[in-house]
């Protein structure tokens, strides 16, 4: 019963794939004047109004609206802004997680000529009141209580904000609503006044120009303030149309929108691509169970960090380890014929007929269910982006017939400056120059690029816009890099701040080794230091799941993540980890300083609560070497061991302290091997 | 024995309460010749939360065991919603709309969290067993039914992600949520929780809280709970009954109850922990 | 030599050697397999309702196949007599849960479970006054089940199925799979299942006890009929049909005394197994008639591995 209802979205979409998968919605567009995102909703709900555009899993079942609904609903909702008094220029801010309301309040806020700028759902009060009071929202549209209170935290030093609407109005019923109101009222009032201020509206949405602000977008620098990303409906319809046709995006491929709405990569996702094409974007139930509500979705096209591709893979090797003998032996058989076969056959080369029927059954018994298991059996299009992936790990999807590959992008490019072509994926490098992106490396080593995707500005910071692109249009993206002559795919080393000199003049590139040193399953995080320093040195976060796994495993007891770091075997552990690290460091002369001398395994987590990380989860240099000043010293002092107490903010914001004695151990150095270079 | 309160009135934070919905009257229990209870009277008003704390061993336990069936009294009568029940077998008491939680978690360990909720419909049970057997048309129409409102549960309690998962492997929070969620599967008119905070952290104390005072407001659910330890339920309770070794000893606001003497000698006096 | 030759090489070159008797040995394994998951279910149901073991499961296979000839013999017209004998088996669940089980409510189990060997004794008497004590014919013939057999020609060779043992096994799968589909969709079989796992618990939420006894008693009786007829149709109906009933301890032994799985595999495993072992060990070997104690010799060395049973919840001592 219920049970079916569950299964037939599965079902039809297997039919209508058969009947409806349309090439491109371009050809029959290009003469209408797609100039702005409502502009694209109105095609869409003309040519594809009966088509499912938004899913959302409530009370266990997916609902579902089409183009012609959302279009309904998106206009109601601009009306209700007008009645509001939305102005052309306001900015209106929107927090919450995916959920279709949200998105379409996006393009609500662009109908009625305003800005719409999200927010990371899990910003503290501090960061929200610093983005909210820059960019002087006027109206706020909040998921939720939680968000509410979070604003309401901070109302009195944003004296902008006029008016706030909720979406869910659990908890919500003793607020004071003089100021605020559920989405769904805004809605209402705003049908009532269709005929009132509809004329009013169709002539904001026509004037919505190519060069008019579509979104502002803030990104969570590493270091500094936030600063707004302005981009215009050019920078985002182009990007769009362009890398839609590089992987043949179409009207019936599904996405499920579970990553931040504040981020750059979402909103071209979940809107631009979305918009363009017309495909349909599904909203997970909440974060818990995306894994769940994924497989039942089962995306063809799927993006992720590389993050989440090692927390799946550690899940599915400890389910296998777990698992029956037998099971694990089949396992562990076909995936070593996958690894061999699997990458080969996604990138259409030649492979002879026994390992292909070898590949077949592996598939029934293993990577199918694997896929499924996964939610990505139906995945044509996979990218992972933000940071380097481990190639052990981005390998194992290849091989499991999964077509992931990388891209590398920024806010300021509209996400795209290079992606992989089908067919030219590697671990080690980020593709090709994007359609309509121009790429150049400056002597310093750091890429520019310049493209439709270009951003406008930095909002009422032009310091820094002018710091970043220059008259030309050239951005800075802040990385070094360099263009491999054979396959003309861009490599990425570094942050180019972060490339340094060792005191002896070596090349030093942190983020290289750290990202070295994090494929392996059991190291979390890694800081190495040494610029300007003899030798380079490295902080160690162990990772809980996997540690606590092999724990578990072992019958080692353990209180703590603390009490695990330390444990001898763990260190013994990390120290091979750490070994093995310098030894394929070793054998690249440019980055053989770059070898570890000695570390310690940190006594608690890096944390973005604790300013230690980015909401994005990339190390905050500065603040790490400020706060850990006693440990980086015990790292080149050569003692054994160090005292320490730290300061940690739990969940809730209360603080506390961590007292610890850490160990320093010194790990071995492979020499460079002088006579290489005479034996090629 | 009670303020004279009006029938109905309005707290300061906008829920009504109305008249009584339970009302224990001069209750006696005995075990062989142990008396737990000691001719004790209180009521519990539609829309309240009411608590009823007492040191262990105050018969607390005892007392929700009564109202919900499992202990019929020697002496005294029951009320409930104005007129006096005649002893019950548990499963009646739950068909009258009286559900429950337990200190130790009484879950279906083997089923799922969905099926655990489900259960708590059992109540509601409107189709023969002829036809649920033959799964003709009004069962399916009323398993559909039913799975709405445990929906409707699910998502407020938020479990959604642990919607098929056996509840044998859930950790003990959620464990607790669970069961608060079959017992609201049942819409009680009347819900009793038995030490919901026992055994959790900080933190899932004030999850928890935050759940009874939700469904207290956004259902208008009648609630008696007890607990030993006064810390949160005191923020959480419109009025608190307090027992000590099988007595009534204090009655009213928690203000008016924290200043009892009596119940300051109970709690700090004499130790019993 | 020659004996660890026919012990561990023989049996296995027989097999291969006529691969279709090895289909017709393994045939007859399956249909008396069918018949031994059948009762275990009966007793993993009760136990699982109720925590009791149910002695009497066994007796009520005989119970119910004679009260089915005797209404037949009655005169009854056979659907009739059928009918006749659910509603006797209904009143039989009812009254064993007012007269035996209520008062009983939160004894110990071993008292309930002596209580069983009463109902066992009260049934066996009950039944040889009412319907006296010599074997009698099942009325296959009048309930409609075909006769006849059904030729088949693997390998070369052939393979008999007789037509009454393809119902009662295609009966036997309808049967669990209602059965399976009832405890799993339906409110009354949450209930069922909620019971075995929490009693207090179940009763909070407004479970009925009565009910649900009631209702496992009866389903046991049903199952009951069904074996009784089924085996009464092959070897005739007396008390003898009992011992057959006590296979079912070895299968529960196998399965584990909450498993549904448990019983169903436990059941077919060993089915086959003893008539395999009966065939190509046995016969040869010991002269046969080993299936009398083949049963419990293996559910005992697998104990002796896995005390839980193939399929039972480890039992996990907490410290």
């Amino acid at each position: 019963m219920y049970k079916l209802k569950e299964g037939t979205i599965k079902a039809t979409r297997a039919i209508r794939d058969v009947w409806e998968d349309l090439p491109l919605a371009t050809a029959a567009t290009s003469s209408e004047e797609l100039m702005s995102i409502p502009a694209l909703l109105a095609r869409n709900a003309r040519h594809h109004g009966q088509r499912t555009a938004y899913r959302e899993k409530e009370y266990g079942i997916w609902q579902s609206w089409t183009w012609a609904e959302v279009e309904a609903e998106v206009r109601a909702m601009a009306l209700g802004l007008v009645v509001l008094g939305a102005k052309p220029g306001d900015h209106i801010a929107i927090i919450g997680r995916n959920r279709p309301a949200l998105y379409w309040s996006f393009v609500a806020a662009q109908m009625v000529g305003a800005v719409p700028v999200p927010l990371y759902q899990d910003a503290v009060a501090e960061e929200m009141a610093y983005v909210l009071d820059h960019c002087g929202a006027r109206f706020v549209i909040a998921e939720d209580q939680e968000q509410v209170d979070k604003v309401l935290d901070v109302q009195d030093r944003v004296l902008s904000i006029d008016h706030i609407a909720y979406h869910d109005p659990r908890g919500m019923r003793k607020y004071d609503h003089s100021h605020m109101n559920r989405l769904s009222d805004v809605k209402a009032e705003g049908r009532a006044a269709e005929q009132r201020l509809g004329p009013e509206l169709d002539a904001r949405i026509a004037a919505l120009g190519y060069d008019d602000t579509c979104v502002m977008l803030y990104t969570s620098g590493t270091t500094g303030r936030p600063k707004g990303v302005v981009l215009s409906n050019r920078n985002i319809i182009e990007t769009s149309k362009n890398t839609s046709d590089f992987d043949g995006l179409n009207v019936g491929d599904e996405v499920l929108a579970y990553l931040p709405m504040a981020w750059v990569g979402d909103f071209i996702f979940s809107i631009g691509q979305a918009y363009w094409t017309g495909f349909c974007v599904n909203c997970p139930e909440n974060a818990d169970t995306m894994q769940d509500d994924l497989r039942e979705i089962s995306p063809s096209y799927f993006f992720a960090p590389p993050r989440y591709f090692e927390g799946l893979l550690t899940q599915i090797s400890i389910r296998m380890e777990d698992a029956g003998w037998l099971k694990r032996w089949m396992y562990q058989r076909a995936m070593s014929h996958a690894r061999r076969v699997g990458p080969r056959l996604m990138d259409g080369a030649a492979v002879g007929l026994v390992d292909r029927l070898a590949y077949a059954l592996g598939d029934f018994f293993v990577y199918g269910p694997v896929r499924n298991r996964a939610g990505m059996m139906n995945v044509r299009v996979g990218y992972t982006a933000g940071e380097a992936i481990g190639p052990e790990i981005f390998e194992f999807y290849r091989a499991l017939g999964i077509n992931l590959k990388q891209l590398y992008g920024q806010t300021e490019a509209a996400v795209f400056i290079t992606q992989q072509p089908d067919g030219e994926v590697r671990a080690d490098t980020v593709g090709v120059p994007s359609p309509g992106v121009e790429v150049r490396i400056a002597d310093s080593g750091e890429v520019f690029y310049r493209s439709p995707g270009v951003f406008q500005e930095y909002y009422k910071n032009p310091d820094s816009t002018a710091g970043t692109k220059d008259a030309e249009g050239w951005v800075a993206t802040g990385d070094a890099g360099f263009f491999e002559e054979a396959t003309g795919h861009l490599r990425i080393i570094d942050r180019a701040k972060d490339v340094g000199k060792t005191a002896s003049g070596s090349l030093f590139a942190p983020k290289y080794v750290e990202n070295k040193l994090k494929f392996f399953p059991n190291i979390l995080e890694a800081v190495v230091f040494g610029a300007g320093r003899e030798t380079c040195t490295a902080f160690i976060n162990i990772d809980l799941t996997a540690v606590g796994n092999w724990a578990e495993r072992n019958n080692v007891a353990y209180g703590s993540y603390q009490e695990l770091a330390a444990h001898p075997e763990v260190m013994a552990m990390v120290q091979d980890h750490v070994e093995e690290t310098n030894r394929t460091l070793a054998e690249d002369t440019m980055l053989a300083a770059c070898q570890i001398h000695r570390f310690l395994i940190l006594h608690k987590e890096l944390d973005a609560d604790d300013g230690e990380l980015t909401r994005t989860r990339k190390v905050r240099r500065r603040i790490i070497e400020e706060k850990y000043a006693d440990l980086i010293a015990a790292l080149y002092d050569g003692t054994s061991t160090v005292t320490t107490e730290t300061e940690v903010t739990y969940e809730d914001g209360r603080k506390g302290s961590i007292r610890a004695t850490l160990e320093v151990r010194d790990a071995a150095i492979v020499p460079v091997a002088g006579a290489k270079l005479a034996a090629e | 024995m009670n303020e004279l309160a009006p029938d109905t009135y309005t707290t300061e934070d906008g829920r009504t309460i109305g008249p009584p919905v339970l009302e224990m009257r001069n209750i006696t229990l005995r075990f062989g010749g142990v008396t737990a209870i000691k001719d004790i009277s209180f009521d519990i008003r539609e829309g309240e939360i009411r608590a009823i704390i007492g040191p262990n061993g105050a018969g607390k336990s005892s007392m929700l065991n009564i109202i919900n069936g499992f202990y019929i009294p020697q002496e005294g009568e029951i009320w409930f919603r104005g007129s006096r029940r005649p002893p019950m077998k548990p499963y009646e008491v739950a068909r009258q709309g009286i559900a429950r939680t337990f200190q130790n978690i009484a879950l279906f360990r083997g089923m799922s969290t969905l099926d655990n909720i489900m259960t708590g419909r059992t109540t509601m049970i409107r189709s023969s067993l002829f036809s649920q057997a033959l799964w003709l048309g009004r069962a399916e129409r009323e398993e559909i039914e039913h799975r709405e409102a445990v929906e409707k549960v699910i998502d407020f309690l938020e479990i959604q992600h642990i919607r098929k998962t056996p509840v044998g492997r859930l950790p003990y929070g959620l464990q607790k949520r669970v069961e608060l969620g079959r017992a609201l599967a049942a819409e009680p008119k009347l819900l009793l929780l038995d030490e919901p905070m026992a055994g959790m952290n900080v933190e899932e104390k004030e999850d928890m809280s935050r759940f009874i005072l939700d469904v207290n407001d956004e259902f208008g659910t009648t609630i008696a709970l007890i607990e030993h330890d006064m810390g949160v339920v005191m923020d959480i309770s419109d009025r608190v009954v307090v027992m000590d070794y099988g007595r009534k000893i204090g009655d009213g606001t928690p203000d008016e109850v924290r200043t009892n003497p009596e119940v300051i000698d109970a709690y700090l006096g004499v130790s019993h922990d | 030599m020659e004996l660890i030759r026919k012990v561990l090489i023989d049996p296995w070159l027989d097999m291969v050697g006529a691969p279709d008797f090895f289909l017709q040995v393994i045939w007859e394994g399956l249909v008396s397999g069918v018949l031994y998951a059948l009762i275990a279910l009966g007793f993993v149901l009760i136990f699982r309702a109720s925590r009791i073991f149910n002695f009497a499961q066994g007796i009520m296979v005989v119970f119910a196949a004679l009260t089915l000839v005797g209404l037949h013999a009655a005169g009854l017209p056979a659907w009739l007599a059928f009918a006749g004998t659910l509603l006797v088996m209904f009143v039989l669940a009812v009254g064993i849960e007012r007269i035996v089980l209520r008062p009983l409510v939160n004894q110990p189990d071993i008292i309930l479970f002596m209580a069983t060997i009463g109902i066992t004794l009260f049934l066996v008497g009950g039944g040889e006054i009412i319907f006296g004590g010599e074997n009698k014919q099942m009325i296959s013939d009048e309930l409609g089940i075909p006769d006849g057999s059904i030729e088949l020609n693997p390998f070369d060779g052939f393979v008999l199925i007789e037509a009454r043992d393809l119902t009662v096994v295609m009966g036997a799968i309808v049967m669990v799979a209602l059965l399976l589909a009832f405890l799993t969709y339906s409110k009354m079989g949450r209930a069922v299942r909620a019971l075995g796992d929490d009693h207090q618990a179940a009763l909070s939420v407004g479970i009925s006890l009565t009910t649900i006894w009631v209702l496992v008693w009866f389903i046991a009786g049903v199952i009951a009929l069904f074996t009784g007829i089924a085996w009464g149709s092959r070897a005739g109906v007396s008390f003898a049909l009992e011992i057959i009933a006590l296979k079912a301890l070895p299968v529960l032994m196998l399965g584990g005394l909450e498993s549904i799985t448990g019983a169903i595999v436990g059941g077919l495993m060993i089915g086959v197994l003893e008539k395999l072992f009966e065939i190509y060990w046995g016969q040869p070997l010991m002269g046969g008639s080993t299936e009398a104690w083949f049963a419990y010799v293996l559910a005992l060395a697998v104990l002796l591995v896995r005390p839980q049973g193939l399929f039972g919840e480890k039992i996990i001592e907490r410290v």
